[in-house]
């Protein structure tokens, strides 16, 4: 059996903790260190976070889709929405010297994972993640 | 999350308790600017102590709530900072445009 959770739940923020449970977790089960392990947490929350925003709205009653998969080097996460996809030119994260409220998700996601690979098709958007063990996350750097 | 204020002396201490994350931010970012925009507290010292997940919009009403003290004349100090919590502020880069003190007693005695 392929080693893989999939989670299916409304895009309501009150299950961000229940969510951000299952993800810390897999990602013990996979190997991480209790420090890789949040900071995993971290960047799928943020995605999970930007989902409910930009791509419902705030629309708590839309689907979303979480498989987390363990690899030979480390953990996948893809996460699917059905919402407004987002303009590959307007992924990018906001100047980090200009203090301002906001703009930080997508800035914290690319700094923790790995690789991030974004999808929009038909209405389809699917969001791909992957974290390898030993590439280290230093706060500030 | 739970949430209370309090006075020590001319500070007003905001007690959080909880994850802050986009379910409940929205509270966290209300009380603050209560304070400071229709209390107009002089000094505001938000206790992290009990927090133990914060999220990016949790530092943005954190952001928020130092970028309004400013205009305020007020101060706008953080105490107590999990480690979760501050490799949070650490990676988005925003630890050094706080106060952060490490204890309640350092932080009210600021000057």
């Amino acid at each position: 059996m392929d080693n893989a959770l999939k989670l299916i739940f409304p895009s309501d923020p009150r299950y961000l903790g229940v969510v951000r449970g299952a993800i810390e977790r897999f990602a013990a089960l996979a190997g991480f260190d209790e420090e890789d392990c949040r900071w995993i947490t971290l960047a799928v929350h943020e995605a999970l976070t930007n989902v409910i925003r930009h791509a419902y709205h705030n629309k708590y009653d839309q689907p979303v889709e979480l498989r987390l998969r363990e690899r030979d080097e480390g953990i996948e996460v893809v996460m699917v929405d059905h919402g407004t996809g987002v303009k590959l030119e307007e992924m990018s994260g906001r100047d980090l010297d200009d203090v301002k409220p906001g703009g930080l998700g997508l800035h914290m996601i690319r700094e923790i994972m790995s690789d991030t690979q974004y999808m929009a098709l038909d209405g389809r958007n699917e969001l791909r993640l992957f974290k390898k063990r030993g590439s280290k996350t230093t706060a500030g750097e | 999350m739970n949430i209370a204020t309090r006075q020590q002396g001319s500070s007003t201490l905001i007690d959080v308790n909880g994850d802050i994350d986009l379910y409940n931010s929205p509270e966290v970012r209300k009380i603050i600017l209560e304070e400071l925009k229709e209390k107009k507290v002089p000094r505001l010292i938000v206790n992290l102590t009990g927090v133990r997940y914060i999220d990016s919009s949790g530092v943005a009403s954190l952001v928020e709530g130092l970028k309004v003290s400013r205009t305020m004349s007020s101060r706008f100090m953080l105490y107590g900072l999990s480690p979760a919590a501050r490799e949070v502020l650490e990676l988005s880069r925003l630890i050094r445009v706080f106060e952060v003190f490490v204890t309640e007693q350092e932080a009210l005695e600021a000057k």
